[in-house]
């Protein structure tokens, strides 16, 4: 159990971050409670390990064969690698820094699975365009709709604020799917879990961050995307979700702060307006190449420190 | 079930439609107050009741807006439908604050009309209480069923023009009279007051329209 501990810090953080993902624009406008938030987002995300999380478990911890200790090691690379680029300021991914802490690993063991990596990577350049076709798909299916049925004002807000509720819990749902692996998928690897097992310590440890420590991040990362307008925020965690859904399918975790910047970029070009700056951009982008880079250096450094001997000479 | 679920949504409907009620009557009493004084000669008849009556729509129309205000800091509707129900109340609510106003002015500095004005001011009073109706049809319009804003934006806005033209028709008339130039200034800001009402029935007719198009996708 104590070895699983670094899993479930990564389990942790992942919730009390990327749960703003999800539900920030519903609670930072006060559309719903933070407590019913947390308690969908807790419920459907400890179902979505459960029901779709094998297809990433699988994935991950096909990429390289690990034992215990090493698992350990990706994990904590994975942690540290997170908390560094959080000092830095610029926008991470735990699917990437887990991934990065992985392929040390396989350095190490001189044993990387290619294919499965190049899948992975694919699906990561895959992310935020995904969800921005599909924002500029789903925001003018949707507005058709919308148009069509010409509620009132009042309709109007009671039909936003459901949909931005059942599409936040299947959002939920997405993200306990696809991110699990991230938690737990390598000690699967060592032999330490059975999948069971692994997607519901996931489960319950990124339900934990959501239930203890989303709040602050709810209510100030949320803020990005209360700035759109109801109907826009609502596509916006639409195509996350769907996204993050597609990609759970596929057996690939991704980033779901990646899709959302992807899904406001789409709904950007559709209404002729700038919803991301250059500048967030390019952190986004330094974030992309840095997390994995830095996360697999730190496990090959975190490798080589525990295995350092002393040999007294002569 | 979702009458339960949006408790807060479903008051705030009622109370608006409430407001919308006590504004007609703080309207139908400030009628019937000019009828009985400045637009059927001197006679005066039950002026002061009027006003009082004026006063006490005017009065539950703010109690009612102040309600609403209450349930809209208590995160009724989403932030941007709060946004926008408090700053129509607003803008309506500077209407029965003009009906008050201009009575109270009648009835303090004891305005007597001079014939020579009565039909004109008959005219722009009509078209500006023809301003106010189209603006309530506006409102129902936009709590219902969003069809017929842009019409009724468009003939409020030619009744605004057309109240313009008799303000200035008056004003022309009173100072081309002879009668006194402190009565002049008196009158000159009667129809000034009452020239308000359509300017401000306007604003809330175009702040509908907006309203109405920004929940178009």
């Amino acid at each position: 159990m104590f070895s699983l501990l670094g899993g479930i810090f990564l389990g942790w953080s992942l919730g009390a971050n990327d749960a703003s993902n999800v539900f920030g624009t519903a609670v930072a406008s006060k559309m719903l409670k933070f407590r019913t938030a947390a308690l969908l987002a807790s419920v459907f995300v400890i179902l979505g390990a459960l029901i779709s999380g094998q297809a990433g478990i699988d994935t991950l911890s096909g990429l390289t064969r690990i034992d215990l200790e090493q698992a350990i090691i990706s994990s904590v690379a994975a942690g540290l690698a997170v908390t560094f680029m959080t000092l830095l300021r610029l926008p991470v991914s735990t699917s990437q820094a887990v991934v990065g802490g992985i392929v040390g690993i396989g350095i190490i063991n001189k044993q990387v699975n290619l294919g499965g990596l190049g899948k992975v990577m694919i699906c990561w350049i895959g992310t935020p365009i995904g969800a921005m076709v599909l924002a500029l798909f789903l925001y003018r299916l949707l507005g058709l709709i919308y148009n069509r049925l010409n509620l009132n004002m009042f309709k109007s807000d009671i039909v936003l604020r459901l949909c931005l509720i059942i599409t936040g819990s299947y959002g939920a749902y997405a993200l306990g799917a696809n991110n699990v692996a991230n938690v737990t998928a390598v000690f699967v690897g060592a032999g330490l879990l059975n999948v069971f097992s692994a997607a519901m310590i996931g489960g319950a440890s990124i339900a934990l961050g959501i239930l203890t420590f989303s709040r602050p991040v709810m209510e100030t990362v949320g803020e990005k995307l209360v700035k759109l307008d109801p109907f826009s925020a609502l596509v916006v965690v639409l195509s996350l979700s769907v996204t993050m859904h597609i990609y759970t399918l596929v057996g690939v975790p991704v980033s779901s702060s990646q899709a959302v910047v992807g899904g406001v970029l789409g709904v950007g070009i559709v209404k002729g307006v700038n919803t991301v700056k250059a500048k967030t951009l390019l952190h986004i982008l330094l974030g992309w190449l840095f997390t994995p880079v830095v996360s697999c250096l730190l496990a090959l450094a975190i490798y080589f420190a525990v295995h350092l001997q002393y040999i007294p000479s002569g | 079930m979702l009458k339960y679920l949006f408790k807060k949504e479903s008051q705030v409907e009622t109370l608006l439609y409430e407001y919308l009620e006590a504004f007609k009557m703080t309207q139908e009493n400030f009628v019937n107050a000019l009828n009985s004084c400045l637009l059927n000669g001197y006679l005066c008849k039950n002026f002061d009741f009027h006003i009082r009556q004026t006063h006490k729509y005017e009065s539950k129309a703010d109690d009612i807006r102040e309600e609403i205000n209450n349930l809209m800091y208590g995160k009724a509707l989403i932030p941007e439908s709060r946004g926008d129900v408090m700053e129509l109340l607003e803008a309506i609510d500077s209407i029965p604050h003009i009906f008050e106003q201009t009575l109270y002015m009648i009835q303090l500095q004891k305005i007597i009309t001079p014939e020579f004005m009565i039909d004109d001011l008959r005219e722009l009073v009509r078209i500006s209480l023809e301003c106010c109706d189209l603006m309530l049809q506006q409102v129902v319009a936009l709590l219902e069923k969003q069809t017929d804003i842009r019409s009724l934006m468009r003939k409020i806005d030619t009744n605004e023009s057309h109240c313009d033209h008799y303000e200035r028709k008056i004003k022309t008339k009173i100072f081309n009279s002879d009668i006194d130039p402190f009565e002049r200034l008196q009158l000159k800001e009667l129809v000034e007051e009452i020239g308000h009402i359509s300017d401000k029935a306007d604003r809330v007719s175009k702040l509908i329209n907006i309203f109405s198009l920004k929940r178009r996708v």
